[in-house]
């Protein structure tokens, strides 16, 4: 049976090499030095590897500043959208909380709605906080979108939860925000790690609400550098593939650490 | 005893409304502000002319405006099935106890975490007509004819971008796959191997079946994905050649920021709510909520 199985990497390892070209031709072009444009199988790998194209990057470009920034955008409104989401998704799934339903449906409204049609009321809402053009209120904007992802995915293993543990809990004297903060937070773990990419993936990514609620240099994340690259540098292929890097080596290493979690925390499995 | 009840509530109620807060602030605000403004002539500066529903008769007259649906309406279909089927099989395959089948998982999801402008930079670098990987690979394999200029040609661009976004969200699917597989009693295949049914059997008859849950969730998340669809196609064709590629939220922002239409743009954006509301309301109508709110029927 288990020499059957194995059988299936003849169709795995082709179909992932295949799958996985796209990225070895970033690796591949950010790697190409500029004076020395010779290269292999297809054109995607150089015969002479250099990093002077980061390097190049790093000089032209405050990366590390810029690095900052995203997490200042990403961090906030992942531990936010965790946290409210848990709170809410507690409530939600086993507290006595008037029109249930209702919030529950509206707060679904926010998945539909797509960034490109709220970012000119959200830059007057800004404006009115006195958040506009930090990084906090681009933070608060992600945080607002992902929530209700976030809600559904953590209910859904709350509801899992079997009720004895409740009891047990019930017995010890533990109010509601007890409850709450040492029983079930901690049991959602796989589904949190889900959200935890699942907002990264939004916070991190995306580059249309900087590009519109972020006016000051100093304050941009990474995302937007990779098009004024495009734009003013069209002949630095080897230095724009080299930032690609630099934009998705954070996302990928955390994703990496979230993935053992990741199939439990979607099928709302509780540890 | 009642008021123990409405304290308990109110208790209660404090553990939703974080949440609710920021919900209104960033989310119902901008609804009724893109209501309102649908309802002028405004270039976003100086004061709007109010203009009732001309905006939205003039929306039905226009010509791009019917490209974008004709575009969504191939667009969901066209990426959610292969998507959904391609994952599956890379599901089924990376079930098994198979040796380093996290390392295959994990190759296989990266490019649904890379930011939209990373793939759309590197697909369109691909996709080059001159300098790309698939015209060198296919002028050295001999089929010279395939050096299109598929971004650049109004015929193809749609469907070089959705082949683009079905290699980015395909390791979703799986993982979305491969958690509804979790949830399958195994039983159930030890019981259909002893009556001897073949993989397939098994396969199209038990698992498939019960995996409706899954199906049903990428559903729904990818009819919302593709009406929002926005930063590959601004990164590869900006909506072009001639609106091939324009979608709704393309177009909104073509009108809101490049033409200085906000009350047009903000109109297109209300159809698209209404459009994704709609498409969600009738799922939940037709196949019922449980399998958004994780409820058993």
């Amino acid at each position: 049976m288990s020499a059957r199985v194995n059988l299936l990497h003849l169709a795995l390892v082709p179909i992932t090499i295949v799958w996985m070209v796209p990225l070895v031709l970033v690796l591949g072009l950010a790697l190409k030095p500029t004076n020395d444009p010779s290269t292999f199988f297809f054109g995607i790998l150089p015969v002479n590897p250099s990093l002077s194209n980061f390097e190049l990057v790093f000089e032209q470009n405050p990366i590390f500043r810029y690095l900052l920034n995203s997490a200042l955008i990403a961090v906030p409104s992942v531990l936010l959208v965790v946290f409210l989401g848990a709170m809410a998704a507690y409530a939600l799934a086993l507290l006595d909380v008037p029109l249930k339903a209702l919030i529950f449906g509206v707060l679904t409204l926010a998945l539909v709605l797509p960034m490109s049609s709220i970012v000119v009321a959200t830059f007057q809402v800004l404006q009115l906080l006195g958040l506009y053009d930090t990084t906090l209120g681009v933070s608060l904007v992600y945080t607002a979108i992902g929530l209700p992802f976030g809600i559904i995915v953590i209910r859904t293993s709350f509801l899992a939860v079997p009720s004895e543990t409740r009891d047990a809990a019930v017995m010890d004297g533990a109010n509601k925000w007890q409850m709450f903060w040492r029983v079930y937070l901690p049991l959602a773990r796989p589904s949190i790690a889900v959200v935890v990419i699942w907002q990264l993936m939004l916070s991190w990514n995306d580059f249309l609400l900087p590009l519109v609620a972020l006016v000051d240099k100093n304050i941009k994340p990474l995302t937007l550098i990779p098009l004024v690259y495009r734009g003013e540098h069209f002949t630095q292929v080897g230095a724009l593939f080299a930032i690609l890097i630099v934009v998705s080596i954070p996302i990928i290493i955390t994703f990496l650490f979230a993935q053992k979690y990741l199939v439990n925390g979607l099928a709302g499995a509780v540890k | 005893m009642t008021r123990v009840t409405l304290r308990d509530r109110l208790a209660s109620f404090a553990f939703v409304l974080p949440a609710l807060i920021l919900f209104a602030v960033f989310v119902a605000y901008p609804i009724f502000y893109n209501l309102q403004a649908s309802t002028l002539q405004w270039n976003g500066a100086s004061d709007g002319t109010f203009v009732g529903l001309g905006n939205y008769g003039e929306l039905l007259r226009d010509p791009v405006f019917r490209k974008t649906l004709v575009n969504s309406a191939l667009w969901i279909p066209l990426t959610i099935v292969p998507q959904a089927l391609i994952g599956l099989a890379f599901a089924l395959m990376l079930d098994q106890p198979l040796r380093f089948r996290n390392v295959y998982r994990a190759l296989l999801f990266i490019p649904a975490v890379l930011s939209p402008v990373v793939v759309g930079i590197v697909w369109s670098q691909i996709l080059d007509p001159n300098h790309g990987t698939f015209a060198t690979v296919a002028r050295a394999l001999g089929f010279d004819s395939l050096q299109l200029n598929f971004l650049g040609d109004p015929d193809t661009a749609l469907f070089a971008v959705m082949a683009v976004n079905i290699w980015m969200f395909t390791g979703m699917s799986m993982l979305f796959y491969l958690a509804g597989l979790q949830l399958i009693d195994h039983s159930l295949f030890e019981a259909a191997k002893i009556d001897g049914a073949s993989f397939l059997q098994r396969t199209t008859r038990i698992t498939f079946p019960l995996l409706r849950t899954t199906h049903l969730t990428l559903l729904l998340l990818g009819i919302i994905g593709s009406l929002k669809t926005f930063e590959l196609i601004y990164v590869m064709t900006s909506g072009g050649p001639f609106h091939a590629t324009e979608m709704l939220p393309t177009y909104a922002f073509k009108q809101g920021f490049q033409v200085h239409e906000v009350g047009y743009a903000s109109a297109i954006s209300v159809a698209l709510l209404v459009i994704a509301v709609g498409a969600a309301l009738l799922m939940t109508r037709v196949f019922g909520a449980g399998f958004l709110t994780g409820e058993k029927k």
